[in-house]
């Protein structure tokens, strides 16, 4: 099967109110196409960290799932303002957040790492002041 | 094969589509001017049941009449049951059991109270986040919604069942013929009662009849006027395990260090709020979840008689008298024969590509649909309106909208054609010379 969009959605910098809106309905589309729970659980994870990740650190961005015959690929690019230390930012426990994402309940610096966790590749495109784009694939 | 245990009245239902909004899984749809349900995906919440002005949504259960069908009838007695009484003995409820025919009144409260201790005992070994499988509202749930969480059902049989199984035991260790057994559930929840012919996690039902509250209340009231009060220690009763009739209890039988790491949910629609957050992995530092499909826990369910508040009242003074758990650890079975299996239910099609394909017509027809999900066309909203179009259930005249604007774009043809002349009719007008 083709490569094909199953899900694009644009993402505004600290909306809150919308975020895990992304992958509450991708999780619903994967039901309707019968991917495998285990599958549907890891994209459904993948997608809702880098949907958060996008509204509390970045400038804005957009997320675009992709399914094929072979794997299920969650991108998400960002206007910035870029990872410094890309290493850093992959530690678990190690949080850019400030006290009112906390305060939230959000920030506690397990993102990237559930990110890494639960793809099984992943690719990251970053640095200080520039654009991020995060690949991670799923495959079946 | 009968899948659910909801039904309806044909002849009281308005199509009015307050249950087919309000349902958790959007079983329902109206279809000729009735609510029908679809089989498949009704986990009997009884939602339905609780929203419905007419009546016209019910469940049938057993009665106390069919007590004396069984030559050895015994009774279930889940611990929300003592929530109808007024805070009464719940020993004396149980001599009152007994006058109606029951040979054996059994309380649920001491497998409930079993368990509680096993379940310690199996977080305290396993690592990972456990979700209570005592409901089976709760277990169907998470089997059509959330197939990705059927592996974090803990894999215990409900007391009911682990009850149900040894008082069957019992009764045939003491000699009493198989066939001659009756094992009786006075059920709060039409939930219980789909467990007799679709039990959730094991082959067979232990138990052969529920008879739900709403059908036992008046005759155990009679029966409570013709019997005597008895004594406590005649009759002991375990109080703490009455709290499992309520949101909270089970937690609260728990270990100390669990009850820390646990947390209690009630009510279908926040049962499925917080499943959604688990689903994304968005709960931290909880290991055990309560969840109960009936808001309050099973003092909720729509079977009582006496409201949720009071019950919870009554039964939360009751269960505080309790001080110790009646250790009666022998002869329960509460662990599954398999694994909880996931239901796929739901997929456009079960070939992938295809389903693809159904997906992207299902997107056409979203866009098309108004998006005010009014339910004038029998489906709960406009997405799933789209969805019955796509599986070819439903058109899109179903759409009020959509109708009238291809009644007004007919009419509007129609209009156009009226002043298109025939042919014989073209001819120039002539000022009558001829040639």
């Amino acid at each position: 099967m083709q490569e094909q969009i199953l899900i694009q959605s644009k993402i505004e910098k600290g909306d809150f109110t919308r975020g895990g809106e992304v992958s509450s309905s991708l999780k619903d589309i994967l039901r309707k196409l019968g991917v495998p729970s285990d599958t549907s659980r890891r994209v459904t994870i993948v997608t809702y960290e880098l949907e958060m990740n996008i509204i509390i650190h970045s400038l804005g961005g957009e997320i675009t799932v992709l399914i094929s015959s072979e794997q299920i690929k969650v991108i998400a690019e960002d206007q910035g303002p870029g990872i410094p230390d890309v290493e850093q930012a992959f530690q678990p426990g190690y949080s850019t957040a400030d006290d009112f994402v906390r305060g939230m309940g959000f920030g506690a610096g397990m993102g990237l790492n559930n990110v890494k966790h639960y793809s099984d590749q992943l690719t990251v495109e970053t640095g200080q002041g520039k654009k991020s784009k995060f690949i991670a694939s799923v495959y079946f | 094969m009968k899948k659910h245990s909801v039904l309806l009245k044909e002849e009281l239902c308005e199509g009015c589509t307050n249950c087919v909004k309000n349902c958790p899984t959007k079983a329902i749809r109206v279809h000729n001017g009735k609510a029908m349900i679809r089989d498949e995906l009704c986990i009997d919440c009884a939602e339905c049941i609780r929203i419905c002005a007419y009546h016209a949504k019910h469940s049938q259960t057993a009665e106390i009449a069919d007590v004396s069908s069984y030559k050895y009838p015994i009774a279930l007695v889940p611990p929300s049951f003592y929530g109808q009484f007024k805070g009464l003995n719940p020993a004396r409820v149980r001599v009152a059991l007994y006058e109606l025919g029951f040979k054996e009144v059994i309380d649920v409260s001491l497998a409930a109270e079993a368990l509680s201790r096993k379940t310690s005992e199996f977080l305290a070994s396993n690592p990972g986040i456990y979700i209570s499988s005592s409901c089976p509202v709760v277990v169907r749930l998470i089997k059509i919604l959330y197939p990705e969480l059927t592996g974090h059902l803990i894999p215990f049989k409900a007391p009911t069942d682990a009850m149900g199984e040894k008082a069957r035991k019992d009764a045939i260790a003491k000699g009493v013929a198989p066939e001659d057994i009756g094992v009786f559930l006075l059920t709060p929840c039409p939930g219980k009662n789909t467990n007799i012919f679709d039990p959730v996690g094991i082959e067979n039902s232990p138990i052969d009849k529920t008879i739900a509250v709403t059908q036992a209340y008046q005759a155990v009231l009679a029966a409570l006027e013709k019997t005597q009060d008895v004594a406590e220690e005649d009759l002991p009763v375990p109080y703490l395990g009455l709290g499992w009739g309520q949101s909270g209890g089970e937690v609260q039988l728990l270990h100390e260090q669990v009850q820390d790491y646990s947390l209690s949910v009630s009510g279908i629609h926040r049962v499925r709020a917080l499943l959604n957050e688990l689903s994304r992995n968005n709960i931290k530092g909880v290991r055990y979840f309560e969840l109960s499909a009936c808001e309050f826990g099973c003092v909720g369910g729509v079977f009582n008689v006496v409201n949720p508040f009071q019950a919870r009242s009554d039964l939360r003074r009751l269960r505080a008298k309790g001080k110790t758990m009646i250790e009666q650890n022998e002869g329960y079975d509460f662990d599954l024969p398999g694994k909880f299996e996931p239901l796929q239910i739901g997929r456009l099609d079960g070939d992938l590509e295809k389903a693809m394909e159904k997906l992207t017509q299902l997107e056409e027809e979203i866009a098309v649909l108004p998006g005010l999900d009014c339910a004038a066309c029998g489906a709960p909203d406009c997405k799933t309106l789209a969805e019955d179009i796509v599986t070819g259930v439903a058109s899109r005249t179903d759409c009020i909208f959509l109708l009238r604007k291809q009644m007004g774009d007919l009419a509007e043809t129609l209009s156009a054609l009226l002043y298109e002349l025939p042919p014989v009719m073209k001819k120039e007008k002539t000022d009558g010379k001829v040639g």
